[in-house]
Protein backbone atom coordinates (compact mmCIF):
# COMPACT_ATOMS: atom_id res chain seq x y z
CA UNK A 1 0.00 0.00 0.00
CA UNK A 2 3.34 2.42 0.64
CA UNK A 3 3.65 2.23 -3.05
CA UNK A 4 0.49 4.02 -3.94
CA UNK A 5 0.21 7.86 -4.75
CA UNK A 6 -1.29 10.48 -2.75
CA UNK A 7 -4.12 10.39 -4.71
CA UNK A 8 -4.47 6.83 -5.56
CA UNK A 9 -4.27 6.02 -1.60
CA UNK A 10 -6.95 9.11 -0.98
CA UNK A 11 -9.32 7.62 -3.27
CA UNK A 12 -8.72 4.33 -1.46
CA UNK A 13 -9.54 5.43 1.55
CA UNK A 14 -12.20 7.26 0.06
CA UNK A 15 -14.10 3.94 -1.20
CA UNK A 16 -13.20 2.10 2.23
CA UNK A 17 -15.16 4.79 3.90
CA UNK A 18 -18.20 5.37 1.35
CA UNK A 19 -18.16 1.10 0.75
CA UNK A 20 -18.32 0.91 5.17
CA UNK A 21 -20.52 3.40 5.43
CA UNK A 22 -22.83 1.64 2.54
CA UNK A 23 -23.36 -1.41 5.48
CA UNK A 24 -22.95 -3.93 3.35
CA UNK A 25 -19.51 -5.21 4.41
CA UNK A 26 -19.49 -8.29 6.90
CA UNK A 27 -17.79 -7.59 10.18
CA UNK A 28 -15.00 -9.44 9.48
CA UNK A 29 -14.20 -7.78 6.32
CA UNK A 30 -15.43 -4.31 7.89
CA UNK A 31 -12.68 -4.91 10.51
CA UNK A 32 -9.82 -5.66 7.78
CA UNK A 33 -10.96 -2.63 5.72
CA UNK A 34 -10.86 -0.41 8.54
CA UNK A 35 -6.97 -1.35 9.15
CA UNK A 36 -6.77 -1.21 5.84
CA UNK A 37 -8.27 2.51 5.66
CA UNK A 38 -6.19 3.33 9.16
CA UNK A 39 -2.98 2.61 7.40
CA UNK A 40 -3.96 4.96 4.34
CA UNK A 41 -4.82 7.47 6.79
CA UNK A 42 -1.56 7.49 7.78
CA UNK A 43 0.03 7.10 4.29
CA UNK A 44 -1.73 10.32 3.27
CA UNK A 45 -0.98 12.35 6.28
CA UNK A 46 2.98 11.17 6.68
CA UNK A 47 2.91 12.10 2.47
CA UNK A 48 1.40 15.70 3.20
CA UNK A 49 3.87 16.51 6.48
CA UNK A 50 7.16 15.83 4.63
CA UNK A 51 8.16 19.42 4.36
CA UNK A 52 8.99 18.79 0.69
CA UNK A 53 9.59 22.59 -1.19
CA UNK A 54 8.52 22.45 -4.58
CA UNK A 55 11.01 22.29 -6.80
CA UNK A 56 11.09 24.05 -9.97
CA UNK A 57 12.89 23.37 -12.88
CA UNK A 58 13.95 23.84 -16.26
CA UNK A 59 13.76 21.75 -19.41
CA UNK A 60 16.36 22.97 -21.45
CA UNK A 61 15.75 22.26 -25.64
CA UNK A 62 18.30 19.23 -25.55
CA UNK A 63 16.59 18.07 -22.59
CA UNK A 64 18.62 18.47 -20.07
CA UNK A 65 16.89 19.10 -16.88
CA UNK A 66 17.90 22.56 -14.51
CA UNK A 67 17.01 24.12 -11.03
CA UNK A 68 14.85 27.21 -11.88
CA UNK A 69 14.75 29.66 -9.58
CA UNK A 70 12.55 32.88 -10.03
CA UNK A 71 14.05 35.73 -11.50
CA UNK B 1 -29.29 73.07 -74.79
CA UNK B 2 -27.05 75.83 -74.67
CA UNK B 3 -29.55 78.14 -72.61
CA UNK B 4 -30.43 75.00 -70.20
CA UNK B 5 -29.27 75.70 -66.71
CA UNK B 6 -29.56 73.48 -63.64
CA UNK B 7 -29.79 74.92 -60.13
CA UNK B 8 -26.68 74.26 -57.86
CA UNK B 9 -29.81 71.91 -55.79
CA UNK B 10 -30.18 70.23 -58.95
CA UNK B 11 -26.94 69.48 -59.45
CA UNK B 12 -26.02 68.22 -56.04
CA UNK B 13 -29.40 66.12 -56.19
CA UNK B 14 -28.09 64.93 -59.63
CA UNK B 15 -24.62 63.66 -58.26
CA UNK B 16 -26.14 62.35 -55.35
CA UNK B 17 -28.09 59.94 -56.96
CA UNK B 18 -25.36 58.99 -59.62
CA UNK B 19 -23.96 58.24 -56.31
CA UNK B 20 -26.31 56.25 -55.05
CA UNK B 21 -26.66 53.93 -57.61
CA UNK B 22 -23.08 52.84 -57.59
CA UNK B 23 -23.34 49.29 -55.38
CA UNK B 24 -19.85 50.43 -54.16
CA UNK B 25 -20.52 52.98 -52.21
CA UNK B 26 -23.17 51.29 -50.39
CA UNK B 27 -20.52 49.37 -48.65
CA UNK B 28 -17.01 50.23 -48.28
CA UNK B 29 -14.33 49.71 -45.70
CA UNK B 30 -12.19 52.39 -45.14
CA UNK B 31 -8.63 52.44 -43.31
CA UNK B 32 -7.38 55.87 -42.28
CA UNK B 33 -6.66 58.18 -39.68
CA UNK B 34 -8.85 60.63 -37.06
CA UNK B 35 -8.43 64.02 -37.11
CA UNK B 36 -10.67 66.93 -36.09
CA UNK B 37 -12.91 64.55 -34.28
CA UNK B 38 -15.79 66.36 -32.47
CA UNK B 39 -19.35 65.37 -31.24
CA UNK B 40 -21.73 68.02 -31.33
CA UNK B 41 -24.75 68.45 -28.52
CA UNK B 42 -26.74 66.27 -30.99
CA UNK B 43 -24.62 63.03 -30.29
CA UNK B 44 -23.48 62.71 -33.96
CA UNK B 45 -19.72 62.56 -34.35
CA UNK B 46 -17.82 64.62 -37.32
CA UNK B 47 -14.52 63.95 -38.23
CA UNK B 48 -11.96 63.92 -41.13
CA UNK B 49 -10.59 60.10 -42.12
CA UNK B 50 -7.19 60.70 -43.73
CA UNK B 51 -3.94 59.13 -44.92
CA UNK B 52 -0.56 60.44 -46.24
CA UNK B 53 -2.22 61.69 -49.12
CA UNK B 54 -6.02 62.62 -48.61
CA UNK B 55 -8.73 63.02 -46.91
CA UNK B 56 -12.67 62.90 -46.55
CA UNK B 57 -15.08 64.06 -44.41
CA UNK B 58 -16.77 61.66 -41.93
CA UNK B 59 -19.67 61.16 -39.96
CA UNK B 60 -20.91 58.68 -37.19
CA UNK B 61 -24.44 59.06 -35.79
CA UNK B 62 -25.32 59.24 -32.53
CA UNK B 63 -27.42 55.68 -32.87
CA UNK B 64 -24.73 54.07 -34.33
CA UNK B 65 -21.87 54.88 -31.66
CA UNK B 66 -23.34 51.68 -29.21
CA UNK B 67 -21.12 49.52 -31.24
CA UNK B 68 -18.30 51.56 -30.72
CA UNK B 69 -15.53 49.46 -28.81
CA UNK B 70 -12.72 52.50 -27.65
CA UNK B 71 -13.16 56.31 -27.80
CA UNK B 72 -12.38 57.76 -31.07
CA UNK B 73 -9.64 60.15 -30.63
CA UNK B 74 -7.78 62.38 -33.37
CA UNK B 75 -4.63 60.15 -34.82
CA UNK B 76 -6.11 56.88 -34.00
CA UNK B 77 -6.01 54.55 -37.20
CA UNK B 78 -9.00 53.30 -37.57
CA UNK B 79 -11.36 50.97 -40.00
CA UNK B 80 -14.49 52.21 -40.75
CA UNK B 81 -17.79 50.45 -42.80
CA UNK B 82 -19.88 52.48 -43.95
CA UNK B 83 -21.55 54.07 -46.92
CA UNK B 84 -20.29 56.91 -49.29
CA UNK B 85 -23.23 59.66 -49.97
CA UNK B 86 -23.80 63.93 -50.77
CA UNK B 87 -24.51 65.53 -48.42
CA UNK B 88 -26.45 67.89 -50.57
CA UNK B 89 -26.73 71.20 -48.76
CA UNK B 90 -22.68 71.52 -48.66
CA UNK B 91 -21.74 70.41 -52.24
CA UNK B 92 -19.68 67.52 -50.32
CA UNK B 93 -19.46 63.98 -50.26
CA UNK B 94 -18.78 62.03 -47.09
CA UNK B 95 -18.36 58.73 -45.63
CA UNK B 96 -20.81 57.32 -43.12
CA UNK B 97 -19.68 55.82 -40.76
CA UNK B 98 -21.89 52.20 -39.16
CA UNK B 99 -19.11 50.60 -37.44
CA UNK B 100 -15.26 51.86 -36.36
CA UNK B 101 -12.67 49.64 -34.95
CA UNK B 102 -9.30 50.28 -34.19
CA UNK B 103 -6.50 49.16 -37.21
CA UNK B 104 -4.63 46.11 -36.48
CA UNK B 105 -7.10 44.93 -33.87
CA UNK B 106 -10.38 45.02 -36.51
CA UNK B 107 -8.01 42.68 -38.92
CA UNK B 108 -7.30 40.87 -35.94
CA UNK B 109 -10.48 40.51 -34.56
CA UNK B 110 -12.13 39.38 -37.62
CA UNK B 111 -9.57 36.81 -37.96
CA UNK B 112 -10.03 35.54 -34.51
CA UNK B 113 -13.37 34.94 -35.23
CA UNK B 114 -13.28 33.42 -38.35
CA UNK B 115 -10.54 30.83 -36.31
CA UNK B 116 -13.19 30.36 -33.72
CA UNK B 117 -15.98 29.69 -35.78
CA UNK B 118 -13.94 27.10 -38.01
CA UNK B 119 -12.56 24.95 -34.72
CA UNK B 120 -15.65 25.47 -33.02
CA UNK B 121 -17.12 23.91 -36.18
CA UNK B 122 -14.87 21.41 -36.10
CA UNK B 123 -15.66 20.00 -32.58
CA UNK B 124 -12.35 21.30 -31.08
CA UNK B 125 -14.14 23.17 -28.18
CA UNK B 126 -16.41 19.93 -27.78
CA UNK B 127 -16.77 18.92 -23.84
CA UNK B 128 -16.65 15.84 -24.93
CA UNK B 129 -12.59 16.15 -25.75
CA UNK B 130 -11.87 17.58 -22.53
CA UNK B 131 -9.59 15.79 -19.76
CA UNK B 132 -10.21 15.66 -16.73
CA UNK B 133 -7.40 17.94 -14.46
CA UNK B 134 -5.21 15.40 -12.07
CA UNK B 135 -5.95 16.12 -8.23
CA UNK B 136 -3.75 15.72 -6.80
CA UNK B 137 -0.45 15.78 -9.39
CA UNK B 138 2.87 14.81 -8.82
CA UNK B 139 4.26 16.96 -11.93
CA UNK B 140 2.84 20.46 -13.50
CA UNK B 141 4.82 20.91 -16.64
CA UNK B 142 4.24 25.09 -17.76
CA UNK B 143 4.85 26.46 -21.24
CA UNK B 144 5.38 29.90 -21.06
CA UNK B 145 8.34 32.90 -20.97
CA UNK B 146 11.21 31.57 -18.13
CA UNK B 147 11.18 35.35 -17.69
CA UNK B 148 7.90 37.47 -16.44
CA UNK B 149 5.48 37.57 -14.06
CA UNK B 150 4.02 34.48 -15.07
CA UNK B 151 6.06 32.10 -13.90
CA UNK B 152 6.90 34.28 -10.91
CA UNK B 153 2.89 33.74 -9.83
CA UNK B 154 2.38 29.79 -10.86
CA UNK B 155 5.69 28.64 -9.12
CA UNK B 156 4.59 31.02 -5.94
CA UNK B 157 0.70 30.04 -5.69
CA UNK B 158 1.98 26.09 -6.00
CA UNK B 159 4.41 26.43 -3.44
CA UNK B 160 1.88 28.17 -1.04
CA UNK B 161 -0.81 25.48 -1.98
CA UNK B 162 0.34 22.23 -2.27
CA UNK B 163 4.39 22.65 -2.26
CA UNK B 164 4.53 18.39 -2.82
CA UNK B 165 4.53 19.16 -6.09
CA UNK B 166 7.32 19.54 -9.28
CA UNK B 167 7.45 22.05 -11.68
CA UNK B 168 9.02 21.51 -15.03
CA UNK B 169 9.47 24.39 -16.99
CA UNK B 170 9.25 24.94 -21.21
CA UNK B 171 10.75 28.16 -21.97
CA UNK B 172 8.99 29.78 -24.80
CA UNK B 173 8.77 33.00 -26.26
CA UNK B 174 5.07 34.20 -25.36
CA UNK B 175 4.87 36.91 -28.17
CA UNK B 176 5.84 37.70 -31.33
CA UNK B 177 6.17 36.24 -34.59
CA UNK B 178 8.61 33.57 -33.73
CA UNK B 179 6.33 32.77 -30.54
CA UNK B 180 3.31 30.44 -31.61
CA UNK B 181 6.16 28.04 -33.51
CA UNK B 182 8.10 28.04 -30.14
CA UNK B 183 4.77 27.81 -28.42
CA UNK B 184 3.89 24.46 -30.48
CA UNK B 185 7.68 22.75 -30.04
CA UNK B 186 7.29 22.90 -26.30
CA UNK B 187 4.11 21.62 -25.47
CA UNK B 188 5.26 18.73 -27.66
CA UNK B 189 8.29 18.31 -26.18
CA UNK B 190 6.64 18.08 -22.46
CA UNK B 191 4.68 15.52 -23.81
CA UNK B 192 8.24 13.32 -23.71
CA UNK B 193 7.91 13.70 -19.86
CA UNK B 194 6.09 12.31 -17.17
CA UNK B 195 3.68 15.39 -16.32
CA UNK B 196 0.22 15.30 -14.39
CA UNK B 197 -0.61 18.68 -15.97
CA UNK B 198 0.39 21.18 -18.30
CA UNK B 199 0.05 25.04 -17.53
CA UNK B 200 0.50 27.09 -21.19
CA UNK B 201 0.65 30.62 -20.99
CA UNK B 202 1.59 34.37 -20.86
CA UNK B 203 0.66 37.22 -18.51
CA UNK B 204 -1.55 39.94 -19.33
CA UNK B 205 -0.74 42.26 -22.45
CA UNK B 206 -2.19 44.01 -25.67
CA UNK B 207 -4.43 41.79 -27.95
CA UNK B 208 -1.27 41.58 -30.25
CA UNK B 209 1.05 40.17 -27.40
CA UNK B 210 -1.43 37.36 -26.82
CA UNK B 211 -1.97 36.42 -30.24
CA UNK B 212 0.08 33.66 -30.47
CA UNK B 213 -2.49 31.78 -28.53
CA UNK B 214 -5.01 32.85 -31.03
CA UNK B 215 -3.02 31.25 -33.64
CA UNK B 216 -3.98 27.88 -35.15
CA UNK B 217 -1.36 25.60 -34.98
CA UNK B 218 -1.14 26.46 -31.54
CA UNK B 219 -5.12 25.75 -30.90
CA UNK B 220 -4.56 22.50 -32.77
CA UNK B 221 -1.12 21.34 -30.82
CA UNK B 222 -3.03 21.95 -27.28
CA UNK B 223 -5.87 20.16 -28.32
CA UNK B 224 -3.63 17.19 -29.78
CA UNK B 225 -1.96 17.36 -26.30
CA UNK B 226 -2.04 14.02 -24.40
CA UNK B 227 -1.94 15.95 -20.97
CA UNK B 228 -4.36 17.90 -19.84
CA UNK B 229 -3.62 21.56 -20.37
CA UNK B 230 -5.08 24.61 -18.87
CA UNK B 231 -4.44 27.67 -20.46
CA UNK B 232 -3.73 30.71 -18.35
CA UNK B 233 -3.63 33.54 -21.21
CA UNK B 234 -3.35 37.23 -19.53
CA UNK B 235 -6.42 38.78 -17.74
CA UNK B 236 -9.86 37.84 -16.41
CA UNK B 237 -11.50 39.85 -19.74
CA UNK B 238 -8.86 38.01 -22.04
CA UNK B 239 -10.29 35.25 -23.89
CA UNK B 240 -8.18 33.32 -26.91
CA UNK B 241 -8.40 30.50 -28.96
CA UNK B 242 -6.10 28.54 -26.66
CA UNK B 243 -8.63 29.15 -23.88
CA UNK B 244 -11.40 27.23 -25.41
CA UNK B 245 -9.83 24.72 -26.76
CA UNK B 246 -7.95 23.33 -23.75
CA UNK B 247 -9.33 21.06 -21.75
CA UNK B 248 -9.89 23.73 -18.52
CA UNK B 249 -9.68 27.54 -19.05
CA UNK B 250 -7.90 29.51 -15.96
CA UNK B 251 -8.41 33.41 -15.81
CA UNK B 252 -4.77 34.43 -14.68
CA UNK B 253 -1.64 32.02 -14.68
CA UNK B 254 -2.30 32.72 -10.39
CA UNK B 255 -5.89 31.01 -11.39
CA UNK B 256 -4.08 28.35 -13.23
CA UNK B 257 -1.86 26.77 -10.52
CA UNK B 258 -4.83 26.99 -8.39
CA UNK B 259 -6.60 24.65 -10.47
CA UNK B 260 -3.63 22.99 -11.15
CA UNK B 261 -3.08 21.95 -7.02
CA UNK B 262 -5.76 21.67 -4.26
CA UNK B 263 -4.99 23.05 -1.04
CA UNK B 264 -3.20 21.38 1.50
CA UNK B 265 -5.34 22.56 4.10
CA UNK B 266 -8.09 21.51 2.31
CA UNK B 267 -6.53 18.01 1.75
CA UNK B 268 -5.67 17.79 5.26
CA UNK B 269 -9.34 18.66 6.53
CA UNK B 270 -10.77 16.23 3.86
CA UNK B 271 -8.39 13.73 5.36
CA UNK B 272 -9.30 14.33 8.62
CA UNK B 273 -12.66 13.96 7.85
CA UNK B 274 -12.80 10.43 6.16
CA UNK B 275 -10.45 9.62 9.31
CA UNK B 276 -13.79 10.66 11.51
CA UNK B 277 -16.15 9.34 9.27
CA UNK B 278 -13.81 6.11 9.15
CA UNK B 279 -14.11 5.99 13.13
CA UNK B 280 -17.50 6.71 13.64
CA UNK B 281 -18.57 4.02 11.15
CA UNK B 282 -16.68 1.44 13.07
CA UNK B 283 -17.88 2.45 16.64
CA UNK B 284 -21.42 2.15 14.89
CA UNK B 285 -20.30 -0.99 13.62
CA UNK B 286 -19.30 -2.21 16.98
CA UNK B 287 -22.02 -1.11 19.08
CA UNK B 288 -24.64 -2.42 16.74
CA UNK B 289 -23.03 -5.97 16.63
CA UNK B 290 -22.40 -6.09 20.53
CA UNK B 291 -26.63 -5.07 20.95
CA UNK B 292 -27.14 -8.24 18.09
CA UNK B 293 -25.00 -10.11 20.21
CA UNK B 294 -26.97 -9.28 23.39
CA UNK B 295 -29.96 -9.34 21.86
CA UNK B 296 -29.16 -13.05 21.21
CA UNK B 297 -27.52 -14.52 24.16
CA UNK B 298 -30.59 -13.25 26.28
CA UNK B 299 -32.21 -15.92 24.41
CA UNK B 300 -33.86 -19.42 26.41
CA UNK B 301 -32.14 -21.67 24.38
CA UNK B 302 -28.38 -20.05 25.13
CA UNK B 303 -29.11 -19.41 28.85
CA UNK B 304 -30.41 -22.84 29.12
CA UNK B 305 -28.64 -25.23 26.70
CA UNK B 306 -30.10 -28.33 28.08
CA UNK B 307 -32.96 -27.50 26.60
CA UNK B 308 -31.88 -28.37 23.30
CA UNK B 309 -31.86 -31.98 24.54
CA UNK B 310 -34.59 -32.04 26.99
CA UNK B 311 -37.35 -32.42 24.67
CA UNK B 312 -35.42 -35.17 22.85
CA UNK B 313 -35.27 -36.90 25.87
CA UNK B 314 -38.41 -36.73 26.57
CA UNK B 315 -39.49 -38.45 23.52
CA UNK B 316 -36.99 -40.94 23.86
CA UNK B 317 -38.17 -41.66 27.66
CA UNK B 318 -41.90 -42.17 25.80
CA UNK B 319 -40.47 -44.52 23.38
CA UNK B 320 -38.96 -46.54 25.55
CA UNK B 321 -41.61 -46.95 27.74
CA UNK B 322 -43.75 -47.45 24.60
CA UNK B 323 -41.21 -50.58 23.81
CA UNK B 324 -40.91 -51.77 27.40
CA UNK B 325 -45.28 -51.94 27.83
CA UNK B 326 -45.08 -53.79 24.43
CA UNK B 327 -42.68 -56.38 24.68
CA UNK B 328 -44.14 -57.03 28.35
CA UNK B 329 -47.77 -57.66 26.62
CA UNK B 330 -45.66 -60.03 24.09
CA UNK B 331 -43.88 -61.86 26.95
CA UNK B 332 -46.91 -62.63 28.72
CA UNK B 333 -49.22 -63.54 26.07
CA UNK B 334 -46.77 -65.89 24.44
CA UNK B 335 -46.41 -67.39 28.55
CA UNK B 336 -49.98 -67.74 28.70
CA UNK B 337 -50.16 -69.45 25.37
CA UNK B 338 -47.16 -71.49 26.71
CA UNK B 339 -48.75 -72.44 29.72
CA UNK B 340 -52.25 -73.70 27.81
CA UNK B 341 -49.96 -75.47 25.72
CA UNK B 342 -48.69 -77.17 29.29
CA UNK B 343 -51.25 -77.71 30.74
CA UNK B 344 -52.97 -80.29 28.28
CA UNK B 345 -53.03 -83.63 29.57
CA UNK B 346 -51.40 -85.30 26.65
CA UNK B 347 -47.87 -83.22 27.58
CA UNK B 348 -48.40 -84.29 31.20
CA UNK B 349 -48.77 -87.90 30.59
CA UNK B 350 -46.90 -88.92 27.43
CA UNK B 351 -47.71 -92.69 28.09
CA UNK B 352 -51.33 -92.24 27.68
CA UNK B 353 -51.00 -91.87 24.16
CA UNK B 354 -49.11 -94.82 23.95
CA UNK B 355 -51.67 -96.83 25.62
CA UNK B 356 -54.70 -94.94 23.55
CA UNK B 357 -53.07 -95.83 20.23
CA UNK B 358 -52.40 -99.52 21.40
CA UNK B 359 -55.86 -100.28 22.68
CA UNK B 360 -57.35 -100.68 19.27
CA UNK B 361 -54.00 -102.28 17.44
CA UNK B 362 -54.51 -104.91 19.58
CA UNK B 363 -57.90 -105.49 19.61
CA UNK B 364 -57.27 -105.25 15.68
CA UNK B 365 -54.81 -107.84 15.72
CA UNK B 366 -56.90 -110.36 17.32
CA UNK B 367 -59.56 -109.76 14.89
CA UNK B 368 -56.88 -110.72 12.22
CA UNK B 369 -55.77 -113.52 14.09
CA UNK B 370 -59.65 -115.22 13.68
CA UNK B 371 -59.31 -114.11 10.18
CA UNK B 372 -56.18 -115.71 8.95
CA UNK B 373 -56.55 -118.04 6.39
CA UNK B 374 -53.15 -119.54 7.28
CA UNK B 375 -54.04 -120.00 11.01
CA UNK B 376 -56.54 -122.65 9.78
CA UNK B 377 -54.14 -124.35 7.75
CA UNK B 378 -52.37 -124.81 10.80
CA UNK B 379 -55.62 -127.45 12.06
CA UNK B 380 -55.03 -128.88 8.91
CA UNK B 381 -56.70 -127.25 6.08
CA UNK B 382 -55.27 -126.52 2.62
CA UNK B 383 -55.74 -124.18 0.33
CA UNK B 384 -56.13 -125.21 -3.56
CA UNK B 385 -55.08 -123.24 -6.24
CA UNK B 386 -54.90 -123.32 -9.84
CA UNK B 387 -52.39 -121.05 -11.63
CA UNK B 388 -51.95 -118.97 -8.51
CA UNK B 389 -55.74 -117.92 -7.79
CA UNK B 390 -57.58 -120.16 -4.84
CA UNK B 391 -60.32 -122.70 -6.12
CA UNK B 392 -63.50 -122.40 -4.08
CA UNK B 393 -65.46 -124.95 -6.23
CA UNK B 394 -64.56 -128.03 -7.68
CA UNK B 395 -67.05 -126.80 -10.76
CA UNK B 396 -63.77 -124.34 -11.66
CA UNK B 397 -60.96 -127.55 -12.20
CA UNK B 398 -61.28 -129.72 -14.94
CA UNK B 399 -59.10 -132.75 -15.79
CA UNK B 400 -55.86 -132.46 -16.36
CA UNK B 401 -55.56 -129.21 -14.72
CA UNK B 402 -52.46 -128.54 -12.82
CA UNK B 403 -53.25 -127.66 -8.82
CA UNK B 404 -51.27 -126.33 -6.28
CA UNK B 405 -52.01 -127.65 -2.56
CA UNK B 406 -50.59 -125.09 -0.11
CA UNK B 407 -50.58 -126.57 3.28
CA UNK B 408 -49.27 -125.20 6.46
CA UNK B 409 -45.17 -126.07 6.10
CA UNK B 410 -45.27 -126.66 2.14
CA UNK B 411 -46.92 -126.81 -1.21
CA UNK B 412 -47.82 -130.09 -3.47
CA UNK B 413 -48.17 -130.26 -7.17
CA UNK B 414 -51.38 -132.46 -7.72
CA UNK B 415 -53.39 -133.60 -11.18
CA UNK B 416 -56.78 -133.53 -11.68
CA UNK B 417 -57.62 -137.41 -12.63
Amino acid sequence: MENLSFEESLEKLEEIVNKLESGDVPLDDAIDEFNNAMQLVKICENKLSVAEESIAKIVKDNGQIEDFNIQ
Amino acid sequence: MENEYYTVSQINAYINKKLKFDNNLKNVYVKGEISNFKTYSSGHSYFTLKDEKSQIPAVMFKGRKHSLKFQPEDGMKVIIKGKVEVFERDGKYQLYATTMTEDGIGALYVAFEQLKKKLKAEGLFDDAHKKEIPEYPRRIGVVTAQTGAAIRDIITTIKKRYPYCEVLIFSTLVQGDQAAGQIVRQIKHAQEFDIDTLIVGRGGGSIEDLWPFNEEIVARTIYDCKIPVISAVGHEIDWTISDYVADKRAPTPTGAAMIAVPDTNEVKFKITQLNGRLNKNMKDMISQNKTKLNHISQKQILKNPESIYEIKAMILDNLVTKLELASKKNIVENKNKLLKLENRNILRNPEEILRMKREPYLRNLDKLNVLNPLLTLKRGYTLTKLEGKVVSSAKEVKSGDQLDVEFDDGVINTRVI
